[in-house]
């Protein structure tokens, strides 16, 4: 949608760049070229110090020229305690995701293909519910999850996060299948399929990109996620990497800088290949054409 | 934050109305099946928490000892205290100077400015700079908090230090001396790229004849955006205070991994207020009341810009 808007929007604003530029013209550009560099330098500045400590054999709190080796990120496999703060965070970052998409594939699958009473109301409830700020809600799920049992345990946590996304997914799968033709779905019934057969031959395939942008938001929210932890989580040995990282930074006396900035790209990394990934393959989706001949 | 600015674009595709397809009685298993879970989780892990904290705050739960076994009902105690607090009183002044300075005027014009600039024609490079604007948004809240922690360093050597040096200020303990001044510095960073990519979906559906017809009358850059493009786009610029109003009040861990509250209290937000009170001094009832006052001052927030917006929402 952005490429076209702006692809249409060219041709009337290029003829001004064909006359010859006013002097108002050229301050008015160098004035837009120098706030938008200060704003990426602001932007991106900060991220100096951990990029550079993290290959740095002497890390200190602040920038310097880093004295390279690699030697932070073996520390940070070999060490006792970090690879588990790494695992920790995959294992809940993958199965709150799995649970999410499965709830949200079969509840949006629901509230698209069929008309009950409520639905409206449950998809703008849903909606209305995250206006709650996170703090805000905390302490009660906190008791809550104590009289379940399910609190200082990591299903306990993969649960809520998982829960927590889902009026998002539930949002993003109705409108994904929403665009898949319900023509295509009873062409397979007539041809002898189950409904269920139908969603999987039908249906799955042709809703990857949308499944691929709530797995993507899904992942990174769980991902990040800092309170929840934080609230649900005593026991040392089921940290994430964001405790983990929080942890080493405000309660060591002595702290290891260069190991922290080395975990710190660690833990950028997973989403950040992620959403390569899953940016390419948004790019692929299209439902055009199902319905043609 | 990120996932906010989904939920509009997927209910536009989802104008074409699904048809009832099936006669209600095969339908409602089905539904119950498919729904069912989801709808029940919901309930429990969302709602119910929020019901839930509604109760605990009329009474004086602990989280340990006496009162944790048998708490009692206490009315309306724990507001009465907490309105009466200077503690939280001045936690609540906190988040509004938090709120006001930095979302709704520092990530708001900020990223007006970058959606005008990156929606230029004659700008090179928009790749790169909007990469960029958006690096601070996708890294987790940890990640950025500890860069900021290095910009911030104590020591001569701290980026943000070598940077007023090179403009002849004192070497500052930034954390200590300015710490409001430094999380909304913080917050501003963080929360720019939603507001830039909220502006620009929000200037492309701008009619580009429009703003030619007034260029062609004679208005001047800054005339045309205050007549012709700000009133148009009023809608979403209110639709984007009301989500940067939720998430900015919701910010916890930024402030609380770079300060955790302090120095003495200067920079304890509600949501630090909320966490100290029921989980490390464990008095759970006057946490929850905390908390009921904020959600009723978000939504008394909501309220106020979906009635500034005068548009359908």
């Amino acid at each position: 949608m952005t490429t076209l808007d702006s692809r249409t929007a060219a041709p009337v604003l290029n003829v001004r760049r064909r006359r010859r530029l006013r002097p108002v013209d050229v301050a008015q550009r160098t004035i837009g070229y120098v706030l938008i560099v200060l704003l990426a330098l602001f932007c991106l500045v900060p991220f100096a110090w951990v990029v550079l400590s993290a290959v740095d054999a002497d890390a200190g709190a602040t920038v310097q020229i880093p004295a390279f080796s690699f030697d932070n990120f073996i520390r940070f496999f070999t060490a006792s305690g970090t690879p588990l703060l790494l695992i920790n965070s995959l294992v809940i970052a993958i199965a709150s995701t799995a649970l999410n998409l499965a709830l949200g594939i079969a509840g949006g699958y629901a509230l698209s293909r069929f008309a009950f009473p409520g639905r409206r109301l449950f998809m703008f409830g849903i909606l209305l519910i995250r206006v709650i700020p996170a703090p805000a809600t905390i302490v009660a799920l906190y008791l809550i999850m104590v009289n379940l049992g399910l609190a200082n345990t990591l299903h306990g946590l993969i649960i809520v996060q998982a829960v927590s996304g889902l009026p998002v997914t539930l949002w993003l799968m109705k409108g994904t299948v929403d665009a898949v033709p319900v023509e295509l779905e009873e062409a397979a019934w007539t041809d002898g399929n189950t409904r269920l057969q139908a969603v999987r031959r039908i249906v799955l395939p042709l809703i990857g990109p949308g499944l691929g942008a709530a797995a993507m938001l899904m992942f990174m929210g769980s991902w990040g996620d800092f309170l929840t932890p934080l609230v649900m989580l005593q026991n040392q040995d089921l940290y994430p990497l964001a405790i983990g990282l929080f942890r080493a930074f405000s309660e060591r006396n002595v702290i290891d800088w260069g190991l922290l900035a080395a975990s710190a790209v660690i833990y950028v990394l997973p989403p950040a290949v992620l959403y390569m990934l899953v940016r390419k393959h948004l790019l692929k989706s299209s439902l055009g054409g199902a319905l043609k001949g | 934050m990120t996932s906010l600015v989904d939920v509009p674009a997927s209910a536009q595709t989802a104008t074409r109305p699904s048809a009832p397809r099936r006669r209600r009685g095969q339908t409602l298993p089905f539904v119950l099946l498919l729904l069912g879970p989801s709808a029940v989780l919901i309930l429990v892990f969302i709602v119910l928490p929020a019901v839930y904290g509604l109760w605990l705050s009329l009474t004086n739960t602990q989280l340990t000892g006496f009162a944790a076994r048998d708490p009692k009902f206490v009315g309306l105690d724990n507001y009465t205290y907490l309105l009466t607090s200077a503690d939280f009183l001045n936690s609540l002044g906190q988040t509004g100077t938090f709120l006001l300075f930095s979302a709704i005027i520092g990530q708001t014009v900020l990223g007006m400015v970058a959606a005008i600039l990156l929606s230029r024609p004659w700008i090179r490079g928009k790749g790169f700079f909007g990469a960029a604007v958006l690096m601070p948004m996708v890294v987790p809240e940890v990640v950025a908090s500890l860069t900021w922690a290095s910009v911030l360093a104590t020591s001569p050597e701290g980026t943000l230090n070598r940077v007023t040096n090179a403009f002849g200020g004192e070497p500052t303990a930034w954390l200590q001396t300015a710490p409001m001044l430094a999380i909304i510095l913080v917050n501003i960073w963080r929360g720019l790229a939603f507001a830039m990519i909220m502006f620009q979906a929000a200037l492309e559906d701008v009619p580009a004849e429009l703003i030619e017809a007034a260029r062609v009358d004679g208005a001047r850059a800054v005339q045309v955006f205050r007549h012709v493009t700000l009133p148009l786009i009023r809608g979403p610029v209110f639709l984007y205070l009301l989500l940067t109003t939720i998430s900015t009040v919701g910010v916890f861990g930024l402030v609380y991994f770079l300060t955790r509250g302090g120095p003495g209290g200067q920079t304890r937000i509600a949501a630090i207020y909320i966490y100290e009170r029921a989980l490390q001094f464990s008095q759970v009832g006057i946490g929850s009341a905390a908390s009921i006052i904020l959600l009723v001052i978000v939504l008394v927030l909501g309220a106020v810009y979906v009635r500034l917006a005068k548009v359908e929402v």
